[in-house]
């Protein structure tokens, strides 16, 4: 637990009466990249949106480098900015092109020079295969494009830590290893990373750890090979044999 | 006919005026508008309600009513400006409940999850609105504003009853001087009108293929 | 927009209070009445024309000014139009043997006198109507049966205006399309002219403090300057800068229909009821009763 960048301790969270996350633990090792997975419904999507407390919890902590999440303000965009996440459905600003989407951020939030905000964002458009669309706006970009330029967006801010909801969910099969393969290489240069996705094949190659949900328990933790291969709880075979039934 | 052309220089001041009238109350309607509108939208509870309130009140209120209001009741309440400021002042806190409603309509527009994008780069709420939020919600609704000015182009005219020598004024003096140039002025009058409102069209209708281009 | 019925509701009862304030707001107005005319039980005039068609009809529709205290005015306890060119209207209508209940009296304003005369809304104005050339080019005149002039309103404690020539820079406010407003253009380029369609407005604006001066004919706002209402509030000039000979408006050409108006007046003149009319209303606030003007029988 010495080198931990995010660390949750017994987080709980609800909507109304719906109990959301029920004494989440985890933590993540700096360099680590974490798979969560679970049935729809199960609350990934809640989780990350705590890390970078899109959403606010109700009871537990949540530590990065050390220190306690901040409430609200400044600070609280300050902790925002050195999390990057990237959506299921790419969320773009649809009135920005691909190089205004990525230079936004570090011009605004880090207060960077306009042309070295530009120049550092053509590097990242570069680094997803996506140097000859720097002009196009998002409406001008096919869904695994636009996924490449929200990671390179989520890269300019330099995170410590990278947030995946379901990056691959909303793609065309042909364009879901362009984006995997990005980030295949994240993960290999030592990105810290939280990706829920059911992804097999990037969870083997990439994940350190499996984390599997269900009704906003983590039900069941190990590496990729053992989830995978020996998964220990009925909830955890259950969900496996649905998503490998085909 | 010939009356109407004698008296051109101060028909066309009418317009000027009345041009003048429509612009500063129109940007200040866009100003006022817009902060309406990040009120009722804002996360304060407080404000959110006085945006709120706002709007209910002066959009149901006869625009007439709210002439009266700042030419006759600002000046009891010590509140002495020209009339023209007065016209101004009542053009806008009219004018700024539509606005209000039209740039609402565009923020909720902007999908939610460009929003969430906003914040998760870590732009606080200022800046999410005025970098991600507005510029959509204005490229949204440039129509839903073209409507709204050439409406205020139209309600300027109410500053006849107002002590403003608008168009609307400058007709009705000049058809006390000769009754029988009523028409001819009528007309000329209805076309300067319908010039100011065409123009106020054409260019918002050219605003709104360039910003279609960006969406 | 859904719309929120109970806040409407809200400003409807408060609108409807603010009403019943402003109607139990009794100023106590209650001066001397108007002297009773007597109709003509048998009128004969020649068949065809316009004061046969008036008799025959037994009623006419009398243009005047509804908010000039001494002239035209309904003040809020009447509801009815009372003043000097009310009882003028009133004794033409008992020469055409009209009862003054059958009289229908229609508010004009300075801006549309000449219009509702040439649009028939009216059979005769009588409204603090200046004769002058310009408007006999559309209407014709009987009389003129007063002559005022052009005078300036202050409040009372603004020193700074003793006559038209202290206006530089001053606001004077006069009603849209009246001659005072147009002389203060002409005459007075150096003031700066407000226009409102009333001289009530005016007035609320002079006590607001937003204006300077109120201008208009010095029996008008002798008028107001003696209305309970504003006492000691204001004071009237005394600078009278033009002659303001108040006329009935007529349609133009009915010469007529114009000398019988003239005969009325007339006769009025000479059996002293137009002195008694005179005392009755513009009187009351003790001005003694001028000579009569001449009629001007224009060719
Ligand atoms: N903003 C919200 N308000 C109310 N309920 C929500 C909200 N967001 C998610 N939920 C509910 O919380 C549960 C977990 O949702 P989510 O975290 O999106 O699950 P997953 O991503 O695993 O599909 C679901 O039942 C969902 O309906
Ligand atoms: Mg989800």
């Amino acid at each position: 637990m010495s080198d931990q960048l995010v660390a949750l301790s017994k987080v709980n969270k609800h909507f109304g009466p719906l109990h959301v996350l029920k004494d989440i633990d985890l933590g993540v090792a700096r360099g680590q990249v974490v798979v969560v997975l679970g049935p729809s419904g199960s609350g990934k999507s809640t989780l990350c949106r705590v890390i970078n407390r899109l959403e606010p919890i109700d009871s537990g902590t949540i530590t990065l480098d050390g220190r306690a999440v901040p409430a609200e303000g400044k600070a609280l965009a300050r902790y925002r900015a050195d999390i990057g996440m990237v959506f299921q459905s790419f969320n773009l600003f649809s009135h920005k092109t691909a190089l205004g989407n990525v230079a936004l951020g570090p011009m605004k939030v880090r207060g960077r020079a306009k042309a070295d905000a530009e120049r550092t964002a053509r590097e990242l458009l570069d680094r997803v295969g996506l140097a000859d669309k720097a002009d196009a706006i998002p409406a001008q970009l096919s869904g695994g494009q636009q996924q490449r330029v929200a990671i390179a967006r989520a890269l300019a801010m330099e995170p410590k830590l990278l947030l995946f909801d379901e990056p691959t969910s909303a793609l065309d099969p042909e364009m879901i290893s362009d984006v995997l393969d990005v980030m295949i290489e994240l993960a290999q240069s030592g990105m810290t990373m939280i990706v829920v996705t059911h992804e097999m094949g990037f969870a083997r190659q990439a994940a350190d750890q499996v984390v599997f949900m269900d009704e906003g328990e983590i039900v069941e933790r190990g590496t990729p090979a053992e989830f995978f291969d020996h998964p220990t709880s009925t909830r955890a075979k259950d969900f496996l044999s649905k998503i490998l039934a085909y | 006919m010939d009356f109407v052309w004698d008296q051109r220089e101060l028909i066309l001041e009418g317009f000027w005026r009345t041009i003048q009238l429509a612009a500063l109350a129109g940007g200040l309607s866009l100003v006022f508008g817009t902060l309406l509108a990040v009120m009722r939208v804002c996360p304060i509870p407080p404000l959110r309600w006085a945006g709120a309130t706002y709007v209910t009140v002066v959009r149901n209120t006869p625009l007439t009513l709210v002439f009266i209001f700042s030419t006759f009741g600002l000046p009891r309440l010590e509140i002495r400006f020209s009339f023209f400021v007065f016209a101004v002042v009542a053009l806008t806190v009219y004018t700024s409940s539509f606005v209000c409603e039209a740039v609402r309509s565009g923020i909720n527009s902007v999908a939610s999850g460009e929003i969430e994008a906003a914040r998760a780069i870590g732009l606080p709420f200022r800046q999410t609105l005025s970098l991600v939020v507005l510029p959509q919600a204005f490229r949204a609704i440039v129509p839903l504003l073209s409507s709204v000015f050439i409406a205020l182009t139209k309600n300027t005219s109410i500053a006849v009853a107002f002590s403003v020598t608008e168009a609307t004024s400058i007709l009705r003096r000049l058809q006390n001087q000769d009754a029988s140039a009523t028409f001819p002025l009528l007309i000329v009058t209805a076309a300067g009108y319908l010039v100011i409102t065409l123009a106020l069209s054409f260019a918002f209708s050219r605003l709104e293929r360039r910003v279609a281009a960006a969406r | 927009m859904k719309f929120p019925i109970r806040r409407l509701v809200l400003l409807f009862a408060v609108l409807a209070l603010v009403l019943a304030a402003g109607c139990g707001d009794d100023d106590g107005n209650g001066e001397s009445r108007a002297p009773e005319v007597t109709v003509e039980e048998e009128v004969e005039f020649p068949a065809g024309s316009t004061m046969a068609e008036l008799a025959d009809a037994g009623t006419i529709r009398i243009g005047t000014k509804f908010d000039q205290p001494g002239l035209g005015n309904i003040s809020l306890e009447t509801d009815e139009p009372e003043g000097f060119d009310v009882e003028i209207g009133k004794l033409i209508a008992s020469k055409l043997g009209i009862d003054e209940d059958d009289i229908e009296f229609i508010e004009t304003i300075s801006a549309n006198r000449e219009a509702f005369i040439t649009g028939d809304r009216v059979d005769i104005v009588i409204a603090t109507y200046t004769i002058n050339d310009e408007r006999k080019q559309q209407v014709d005149f009987a009389g003129p049966y007063y002559v005022a002039g052009q005078d300036l309103l202050v409040r009372e404690d603004d020193d700074s205006i003793n006559g038209p020539d202290d206006l530089a820079g001053k606001r004077v406010c006069a009603v849209t399309g009246s001659t005072p407003i147009a002389r203060i253009r002409t005459s007075y380029p150096e003031a700066e002219p407000v226009e409102f369609e009333t001289y009530t407005e005016c007035v609320d604006q002079l006590e607001a403090g937003q204006i300077d001066a109120v201008s208009t004919d010095d029996i008008i706002l002798a008028g107001y300057a003696a209305d309970p209402k504003y006492e000691g509030k204001f004071r009237v000039v005394g600078e009278v800068f033009s002659t303001e000979p108040y006329g009935i408006g007529l349609p133009k050409g009915d010469t007529e229909f114009r000398n019988f108006l003239n005969d009325v007046l007339e006769d009025a003149y000479e059996d002293g009821t137009w002195e008694e009319i005179f005392d009755a209303t513009l009187g009351a606030s003790g001005e003694t009763a001028p000579e009569p003007p001449p009629v001007d029988r224009y060719p």
